[in-house]
């Protein structure tokens, strides 16, 4: 039992870090603004996972106190950390719609999406 | 008491999202009401400030869950002052912008003051708030608000600035979310009180990792160098009180959130160390940089980059006399270099690709606004008669108490360089001679007005630093006292 729980630790924490690691990867290696977008997207994914995986205790429950079948407090997950997710993934929402309109508005101004035609403002 | 602390983030926020209401009933109250809302706001927070200073801090609970479980505001003398700073020089960019060209249209006025009016509440909120998630939401608030400011121009190539500061502003709040999610999972609490008491049972491994993603993630919004790639490009492509806006409001709450993570936070001993260092190399870097730009914006944007390099480095000074300084150099950067965008934006006005040597001769045509650049340009350097002057030498003589000796010479010699870049536009304003294409243009009456009340600031605190020396040292006094701050917030009951 206590094996399948630590297997279960691993893949979630360890798929969490390699969603953040592809994340970067995309967003500061791709050349497309699309893609560096997208990349950003998915770090935040990753942060999402790692979040919750925090939170989670093995057969817990949802944390919710419901009428008939009362279940016990120590059997529930982290309420906390799902707020902030929630939390997070609005603000997450907010920044690409951000970063999307700035997309628009690059290529209507340069005719292109690769990153190393965009360098009129230079250190 | 008159108000809570609460408004200060309530009632701009609310504002923000009025603003287009109203707009649709009567157009020009999309100008008027961000005004009269800092108005009301300023006067209730020197009013609290007041209060605070007699009477110890303000702690306001939050929908009723005590610390460390809810979310509570914390408005103390360091805050109080901060959130004081803040709005008053957002009501100078309402006064300034307020027709920042003559016959704006309804849309981008509209645009302007909802943006603006988020960007204060973000950073007020990041001053005013004891948790650190909390802190993370309103670092995304001015983070957003502030992409949108600086594409604010079509025109000019200001979407790429904005997208560039976009990518930096994202992965660094993704690293903040990480050392967040750090300390919750070793402590199981958010609220900056508790983990302060407790983080000495927390490992250093897991401390010091936390540490490293906290001041990744907020040196950003701090122009902290290697984060500070987006303030050339961002100054030099927003409008220009936007500019004064960033420099003024949004940078000091950058910096705010490092200090409160340092000093109150975490207790480890080298963060002190690493941010003399890291505040050198900024203000080394943005210097030398500085003096080869040809660009007026630019060159004053690696000038707010550097002087924020110094304040860090008194910060990182750690005694009370080396908090009074870095309070004392925010108050002044805050207040000149703000003076030095609202006046250097009307000299390259209508020069299109905003060189320093458009200015040329401008001194005979513009004498009010050059003569106030130069009255900022000689503060900023620290020459005797003004404000710049009192916190450099407040700064030199902390460095010297702590056998500093070393970080003195190094910053004496930076600031000759800075002498040499400000004395440069200086000479060129009033003994050059005119470019021919250069159209001179007049400033608005607003704009002048602000102008002047900031240039009367820097003359005044120049002759009486007295006036600001006593709220600074029970800010940096409240600052230093981090068991104080704990018992506060924790022992607060309804």
């Amino acid at each position: 039992m206590d094996n399948s729980l630590q297997y279960l630790e691993i893949g979630f924490y360890g798929s969490a870090i390699i969603l953040i690691l592809v994340g970067l990867y995309g967003a500061l290696m791709k050349k497309s603004l699309i893609k560096i977008v997208i990349g950003l997207s998915i770090i935040d994914a990753g942060l999402h996972l790692l979040m919750i995986s925090i939170g989670y205790i093995k057969n817990g429950t949802a944390p919710i106190f419901s009428g008939e079948d009362f279940v016990v407090a120590g059997n529930m997950v982290d309420p906390v950390v799902q707020a902030l997710v929630l939390t997070a993934i609005v603000i997450g929402f907010g920044v690409t719609a951000v970063a999307l309109s700035l997309v628009i508005r690059l290529y209507r101004h340069h005719g292109t999406l690769k990153i190393d035609e965009i360098k009129n403002l230079k250190w | 008491m008159v108000g809570s602390p609460v408004l200060f983030i309530a009632i701009p926020l609310l504002a923000a999202f009025i603003i287009p209401l109203l707009g649709m009933i009567w157009k020009e109250s999309v100008r008027i009401l961000p005004g009269l809302v800092l108005v009301y706001l300023l006067t209730l927070s020197i009013n609290l400030l007041g209060y605070v200073l007699d009477n110890g801090p303000i702690i306001e609970i939050i929908a009723g869950w005590t610390p460390p479980w809810g979310i509570n505001l914390v408005f103390s003398a360091f805050s109080g002052f901060l959130v004081t700073l803040m709005l008053f020089l957002g009501l100078l960019v309402w006064i300034y912008s307020y027709r920042f060209k003559r016959n704006v249209d309804f849309e981008p006025a509209k645009k302007y003051f909802i943006l603006l009016m988020m960007l204060i509440t973000g950073s007020v909120g990041i001053v005013l708030t004891g948790d650190i998630f909390n802190q993370f939401v309103f670092i995304e608030i001015v983070g957003i608000s502030a992409y949108a400011l600086t594409a604010f121009y079509t025109g000019r190539d200001s979407a790429e600035a904005s997208f560039k500061y976009l990518i930096m502003g994202s992965l660094s709040a993704g690293f903040l979310l990480l050392a967040i999610v750090i300390l919750y999972s070793q402590l199981g609490t958010l609220n900056m009180a508790d983990i302060a008491r407790n983080i000495h049972t927390v490992k250093p491994v897991y401390k010091i990792t936390a540490l490293i993603f906290f001041i990744v993630g907020l040196g950003i919004e701090a122009e902290m160098f290697p984060l500070n790639g987006w303030a050339p490009d961002v100054y030099s492509q927003a409008p220009g009180p936007v500019g004064a806006a960033f420099a003024g409001i949004v940078v000091k709450s950058g910096v705010y959130a490092i200090i409160r993570i340092v000093y109150t936070i975490f207790d480890i001993e080298g963060a002190f160390d690493f941010l003399v260092i890291i505040g050198l190399i900024t203000l080394l870097f943005a210097e030398t940089a500085a003096i080869k730009q040809i660009r007026m914006k630019r060159m004053l944007a690696y000038s707010s980059i550097g002087q924020m390099g110094l304040v860090l480095v008194a910060f990182g000074i750690g005694t009370e006399a080396g908090v009074f300084a870095a309070l004392f150099l925010m108050f002044n950067h805050a207040i000149i270099k703000s003076l030095l965008f609202y006046a250097g934006s009307y000299l390259v006005f209508n020069s299109k690709e905003k060189y320093i040597n458009d200015v040329s001769g401008l001194g005979k045509s513009m004498p009010i606004t050059s003569f106030l650049f130069a009255l900022g340009a000689f503060a900023i350097v620290g020459l005797p008669p003004f404000a710049g002057f009192w916190s450099k030498l407040y700064f030199l003589i902390a460095a010297a108490d702590s056998g500093m000796i070393m970080i003195i010479a190094l910053i004496l010699i930076v600031s000759i360089v800075e002498i040499v870049y400000y004395f440069r536009v200086v000479n060129k304003i009033y003994f050059s001679k005119k470019e021919a294409h250069v159209v001179p243009q007049r400033p608005t009456f607003n704009a002048l007005f602000s102008m002047i009340v900031l240039g009367l600031i820097v003359i005044i605190i120049g002759f009486f630093p007295d006036l600001i020396t006593g709220i600074l040292h029970d800010a940096s006094r409240d600052l230093m006292d981090k068991t104080d701050y704990i018992n506060n917030v924790l022992s607060i009951t309804h």
